[in-house]
């Protein structure tokens, strides 16, 4: 728990600094309802108010999404590693305005409850940040503490795999708590509201539910940071991640490419080079 | 009015003689992923029955499933039997009132009775369950809801550890229970006495003018305040006991075409996108507006009661922990200062 004292002292201090001084008009972090004692995403604007900052274990929203409401203002934000990973993610697609955010960066994360994107996480610093809080992790640290990534669904036979998919899937209700939460799924229009052509269907059906879950995991190839919010947001428990996270391994594993790493690197889909793998992950 | 008290296997007995003649729907332990919920389902073992805790969905799937083929209602859920009557055991107070808010909508309203709900409802025997505690994020107490008793119900139970109080409101299904020993007036009245005595109530309390006054509010900037940190998914409609939004669906093509009806939600935005492409609700805090307005608004102007029964489980299964409690208060602040200017 130490840890999570720390940054949020930390966390304190910097918001009380960025407030005072007026730089900011709020600050978006992590604490506890005016009722309710669970913890969420709370919006800063008082000095006063700042105590209420909190960073636990239950900080499990990525925060990153609300930035995409505040353009062209000035706000601070709270990031976990992999919410620095969306942020700059952000700015390599040109989503928002450097100099209009400050990012309040966390650096050797403990980690979330619940979260099993947390287990595979080896990305423990915050990547970009105006304010760095906690302490930096070494390389070595963050292996010993990564849990050992045997990935039980690459285990499986396609059967076993398909089974395993309709029984997760098959209790989706289509609420898109996972899109909304997830900070990549920022479209206009998603292709499940789109009429013309009607991609899925309105009806919940299992297939569709398939549908759903798939066209948005090839969404999100080479863009995914494998934060984990999308599964941590589904209320009906599904392993939502899954589909994301064989994404994520892909990227990496023909292309050399991790999402999010670097404010200035390009995406995935928008560079080309003749040297690139052209092995198919359905083969 | 009938009152019996047997105890649980007396009542184990009676459950397992009438669930050769009907589908029995109680709350049980579902495990979904990483997550436990309790849920109703059609049952066979009355012990597996969770009877201390709020289900974490409300009946409204089941009298109002989040699919229907139009005409041919259950042939999506294989779980129950199309030519049985279903009884659904346990329902709390909240949940009774929320079937009540359906029935006022679907049956009641002058203009138009939807026979699909209407056979789904007569096909239905609700038994109501009393709440021995509030949970933590209910505040059912503060909205007038009576978790301890409710008429709605035909039959309603009082469990008291081992033993069950079953009063049965209609005299429609006294001969299923005429068997049974009658309990004492005395003795039921002292268990009604000690449960509203020791009921843990709300921390909060809320001064609101209900309805809403639509129009000293509809405009305020409390709406953007309270909508924050909302992330427009669907979660607190589709779990709400409530919320009864649905549309209606063409599927299929030509002759193999067929009409859904589905669940809809206003915190979706493309809820309201007309056909022009316009949207009337094209922001998150509109849409939150009309949640909040539609419940304690447009509903007791239009029918009698709240849309709402403070159940608390929009709070629960909320990724990011919006907090209605917190909303209605930011309402009530804002109607005090307007107020005293």
């Amino acid at each position: 728990m130490k840890r999570y004292e720390k940054i949020t002292k930390e966390i304190r201090e910097v918001a009380k600094e960025l407030l005072e001084k007026n730089e900011v008009e709020k600050v978006i972090g992590f604490g506890k309802g005016l009722i309710l004692d669970e913890i969420g995403p709370i919006f800063i604007s008082k000095p006063k108010d700042i105590k209420r900052l909190e960073f636990t274990p239950e900080a499990e929203m990525s925060l990153a999404k609300y930035l995409l409401n505040y353009k062209g203002r000035n706000v601070a934000i709270v990031a976990k590693p992999c919410d620095s990973r969306a942020i700059a993610s952000y700015l390599s697609e040109n989503l928002i305005n450097r100099d209009e955010v400050k990012i309040i960066g966390i650096n050797g994360c403990p980690g979330i409850e619940d979260n099993t994107a947390c287990d595979e996480c080896d990305i423990r610093n915050a990547v970009i940040a105006d304010y760095y809080v906690g302490e930096k992790m070494t390389e070595e640290d963050i292996q010993k503490e990564l849990k050992d990534k045997e990935d039980k669904i690459e285990k499986m036979s396609p059967q076993e795999r398909m089974e395993y998919f309709r029984s997760e899937f098959e209790r989706c209700t289509r609420c898109y708590a996972c899109r909304e939460a997830c900070f990549i799924c920022y479209c206009e229009e998603c292709f499940t509201d789109s009429n013309q052509p009607n991609w899925i269907k309105e009806s919940v059906s299992l297939n569709d539910n398939f549908t759903y879950h798939i066209m948005r995991a090839m969404h999100m190839a080479g863009r995914c940071v494998n934060c984990g919010a999308c599964e941590m947001a589904c209320p009906e428990g599904i392993d939502v991640r899954a589909l994301e996270a064989k994404m994520v391994r892909v990227a990496d594993e023909l292309f050399d490419y991790r999402a999010g790493v670097d404010p200035k690197q390009k995406t995935l889909l928008a560079e080309y080079d003749v040297n690139d793998s052209e092995k198919g992950f359905m083969d | 009015m009938m009152l019996k008290k047997i105890n649980s296997s007396q009542f184990e007995k009676l459950f397992n003689k009438l669930k050769k003649d009907y589908n029995i729907a109680a709350p049980i332990l579902h495990q979904k992923g990483k997550k436990e919920l309790i849920e109703y389902s059609v049952i066979d073992d009355f012990n597996k029955i969770v009877w201390d805790k709020q289900p974490d969905t409300s009946p409204k799937n089941i009298i109002f499933p989040q699919n229907t083929l139009l005409g041919n209602d259950y042939e999506e859920n294989k779980e129950y039997d199309n030519d049985k009557i279903t009884i659904v055991l346990g329902v709390r107070s909240c949940d009774l009132a929320a079937i009540k808010t359906f029935d006022q909508v679907f049956i009641e309203d002058e203009m138009y009775t939807d026979q699909n709900y209407q056979d789904r409802r007569d096909n239905t025997i609700l038994v109501g369950l009393s709440c021995e505690q509030r949970e933590e994020t209910s505040f059912c107490d503060v909205l007038g809801i009576d978790a301890i008793e409710s008429d709605y119900a035909p039959i309603y139970l009082f469990k008291d550890n081992e033993i069950f109080w079953i009063k049965i409101n209609d005299q429609k299904y006294e001969s299923i229970f005429s068997d049974l020993p009658d309990g004492n007036q005395q003795d039921f009245e002292k268990l009604l006495n000690f449960r509203r005595k020791n009921f843990n109530q709300s921390s909060f309390d809320l001064d609101i003018p209900v309805p809403l006054p639509e129009k000293e509010i509809f405009k305020s900037e409390i709406w953007e305040e309270m909508s924050e940190k909302c992330l427009s998914c669907g979660v607190c409609t589709y779990y709400c006991p409530t919320c009864y939004c649905f549309n209606f669906f063409w599927e299929g093509e030509g002759e193999d075409s067929t009409k859904y009806k589905n669940w809809d939600s206003c915190m979706f935005s493309s809820y309201t996108v007309h056909a022009s492409g316009h949207n009337p609700r094209d922001s998150k805090d509109k849409r939150y507006r009309n949640r909040i307005m539609h419940k304690f608004s447009y509903h007791p102007l239009n029918y009698e009661g709240l849309g709402c029964v403070g159940c608390g489980r929009c709070i629960d299964r909320c990724p990011v922990n919006l907090d209605i409690r917190e909303a209605l208060k930011l309402t009530e602040q804002f109607l005090d200062e307007k107020g005293g200017a």
